[in-house]
């Protein structure tokens, strides 16, 4: 269960959302700049909203009425950024384990090292590995902090044509895998019907629409040989 | 052959250890003041940084003046440390604070610059990943900062070996205890006929300093950071 | 154009060739002077003891003094703590021989922070001395290599057979008013500086005076800098030797020395 009622403002720029959703995967899906990010942010613990309430799972994470904000150390939340953020003076298999808890076994990190196919990396550095690889390791570091929820910031985006298809296959590996709740930030409908259950279409700062993935498959448009801007006509 | 005359042997040694131990011991407060500086922001923070700045500001006999009635015995600290047996007054271990209170503010500058240079973003990811603050400092911003780290003892320690005034103001000159190279240095060029040793003295510390430049230079040319990857 | 141009060098060139004294008269005099003259020089100052307008007064280690003059620093006269510095300028060619004289004297002594129950007499030897430095007490003194108070308080030492005792119990400092300031804020149990210190300052009191046989007299020569030689320095100079800057300077416990024969 995913509840979120949140305001920000960042600049010029507002956002208003409150939603609930029971789905397993949400979507955030809107143009950029409507406030995917920063809500995944706020989410996340690195953005403080305005006011509002933030739960997942009967996690209570942040309500400014009752005064609650958790630390982002304290939500045990996985989250793979944009720009993945691993840390370029560690090893891939240091990355990795970097937020798996203490009592984590040997066989869960072979397991997402197996399925996010890792095993040659595991030695090379973050500025060794192809863009692809990179969110791939980024994906695996999310999930071996073994949250109750994962948080994915354009899983695909600034990756080319091959590295795309292979973190998509990986992606719903993980969907099938680990039916973690996971919430998703995202411009491209592939990427978004791929991935998702439920769907919130934003734009400029509101809430428009709230759908399941098959609803929201039929009402965007996505031209063969994959999807650029977003939306379509609803 | 010896290059330098015993006492002057002495003085450059204790000029390392001072030094040395003045730098290393006040890293750890440096960098503290220095992490408040670069990730914090609070209430009275300017007045704070200029605080850190007055050693380097205040004439060096006026610090060492300070350090004396603070330090001193009677002081407000010192009488507790004669207490415990744990005096610096007239030793080498008030040398070394007095290097390492000058030395201060240039090492919390380049650890600032050095911390500020870390992405944040990549902070803020460890601290999604469940580190502290403590760990994310150890774990990510320092390893991420040796180099601006590296660099800012170098020149730290260039500073408190060059350092005269406070030192000399504070614990006098005692051989083997408190006359460091550069107050050796002043005694030779205030005697008549102490030029050739003045001269030989002033090499070493040349050196010294043009070693410690070597290496800040070094630590800062070769592109500081490595910036998060995509 | 050309008529008002050429009245212009003219001018120019008059006033490059003022007079020196002309010149001296716009700025007050300076007189590089020894650490321990301070008071004694500032209270005449304020006076106007020493002519009108007061002249500047710069003191620090006669050793740091000489060693700016002789590279040219902008003093008219030049009072020492000791001869060797005065004789270290004149060697450089600093000063003008026929006007150095010997303007005072000092005496040497020991002190001790005011409140202190110590007591020395000098005849009874080392004991003494180590007795009141306790454990961790330490004798402070004047650099002894360097600066004049200290090398007096070396021979005195050496004379008395205190010196290879006493000298790893010292703590040497800049110039004798920091070895007479660490006397005043306690940090030293006991000081050796010149009688003329422990008159001005009332927070210290003498022990004992240093026999005037045990080390070099202490004399105090005076000099013109070399170039500085005008009627405005010699009327200071003759200021300082007055009878009435004797008055002042006595008062401030220095001495007229024995002698005062001028030399070359």
């Amino acid at each position: 269960m995913i509840e979120l009622d949140l305001a920000l403002q960042r600049g010029e720029f507002s956002l208003e959302l409150a939603l609930q959703s029971s789905a397993r995967a949400l979507a955030l899906f809107g143009p950029s700049g409507c406030g995917k990010t920063s809500t995944l942010l706020a989410i996340a613990g690195l953005l403080r909203p305005e006011h509002g309430r933030i739960a997942i799972n009967n996690h209570l994470l942040f309500d400014s009425r009752a005064g609650v904000d958790l630390a982002a150390a304290r939500r045990d939340l996985g989250v793979v950024f944009q720009d993945a953020r691993l840390f370029p003076h560690l090893t891939v298999r240091e990355n990795l384990r970097y937020g798996m808890p203490r009592d984590a076994t040997a066989q869960t990190f072979d397991g997402v090292v197996q399925l996010l196919q890792l095993s040659a990396l595991l030695k090379r550095r973050p500025g060794q590995l192809s863009g692809g690889q990179i969110r791939r390791v980024a994906i695996g570091r999310a999930l071996l902090r073994q949250p109750h929820a994962l948080l994915l910031d354009e899983p695909l985006a600034n990756l080319h044509r091959e590295a795309r298809v292979e973190v998509l296959e990986h992606l719903r590996g993980l969907k099938r895998e680990f039916a973690l709740t996971t919430i998703l930030v995202s411009h491209q409908p592939d990427e978004v019907i791929a991935l998702a259950d439920q769907v919130a279409r934003i734009e400029d700062g509101r809430l428009v629409a709230l759908e399941d993935a098959h609803a929201f498959e039929v009402s965007s448009f996505v031209p063969p040989g994959g999807a650029h801007a977003a939306g379509a006509p609803g | 052959m010896n290059l330098l005359t015993h006492a002057e042997t002495v003085a450059l040694a204790l000029s390392f250890k001072v030094s040395l131990v003045g730098v290393v011991c006040s890293l750890p407060v440096a960098s503290g003041c220095a992490w408040l500086l670069a990730r914090k922001h609070f209430f009275g923070k300017p007045l704070f940084e200029g605080l850190l700045l007055l050693p380097l500001i205040l004439p060096p006999v006026v610090t060492g003046y300070v350090l004396l009635i603070v330090f001193g015995h009677h002081g407000a600290i010192g009488r507790w440390l004669d207490a415990a047996g744990l005096s610096i007054a007239f030793r080498w271990t008030g040398a070394a604070l007095a290097a390492a209170v000058m030395a201060f503010p240039l090492l919390v500058v380049a650890l600032r610059n050095a911390f500020e240079s870390v992405d944040r973003r990549l902070e803020n990811a460890a601290a999604t990943l469940g580190a502290g603050p403590w760990r994310i400092f150890f774990s990510v911003t320092l390893p991420l900062s040796l180099r601006g780290l590296v660099a800012g003892l170098a020149l730290a320690f260039a500073r408190a070996f060059g350092e005269f005034g406070a030192t000399i103001t504070f614990v006098s000159s005692i051989p083997g205890q408190t006359r460091t190279l550069p107050i050796a240095l002043y005694e030779l060029i205030s005697t008549p006929g102490g030029e050739g040793g003045a001269l030989r003295l002033t090499l070493v510390a040349v050196t010294v300093a043009l070693l410690a430049g070597l290496i800040a230079a070094l630590m800062l040319l070769r592109g500081g950071t490595r910036e998060a990857e995509a | 154009m050309r008529r008002i141009q050429r009245l212009a060098a003219c001018a120019m060139i008059v006033a490059a060739c003022a007079p020196a004294s002309a010149m001296a008269a716009a700025t007050p005099p300076t007189i590089f002077a020894a650490a321990s003259l301070e008071p004694a020089l500032d209270q005449m100052a304020h006076d106007g003891a020493l002519g009108s307008p007061a002249p500047r007064l710069v003191y620090a280690a006669s050793s740091a003094l000489a060693r700016q003059i002789e590279n040219g620093a902008p003093a008219d006269i030049f009072i020492s703590a000791d001869e060797r510095w005065m004789d270290d300028a004149a060697r450089h060619g600093a000063i003008v021989p026929s006007t150095r004289n010997d303007l005072l004297g000092n005496a040497l002594v020991l002190i001790a922070p005011v409140g202190s129950h110590a007591t020395v007499d000098l005849a009874q030897g080392t004991r003494a001395l180590l007795d009141a430095l306790g454990r961790d007490g330490r004798l402070a003194i004047a650099l002894p290599d360097s600066v004049p108070a200290g090398v007096y308080a070396r021979q005195s030492l050496l004379h008395l057979g205190m010196w290879s005792a006493l000298e790893p119990r010292m703590a040497m400092s800049r110039d004798v008013r920091a070895a007479l300031n660490l006397v005043v804020l306690r940090q030293c149990p006991l000081g050796i500086v010149y009688r003329s210190d422990a008159v001005s300052e009332p927070r210290v009191k003498v022990l004992a005076t240093f026999p005037d046989a045990s080390h070099k007299p202490i004399v105090y020569p005076a000099a013109i800098i070399e170039g500085h030689d005008n009627a405005t320095t010699r009327a200071l100079l003759a200021a300082l030797e007055s009878a009435k800057a004797r008055d002042v300077f006595g008062h401030w416990g220095f001495t007229t020395p024995k002698a005062t024969a001028v030399r070359q």
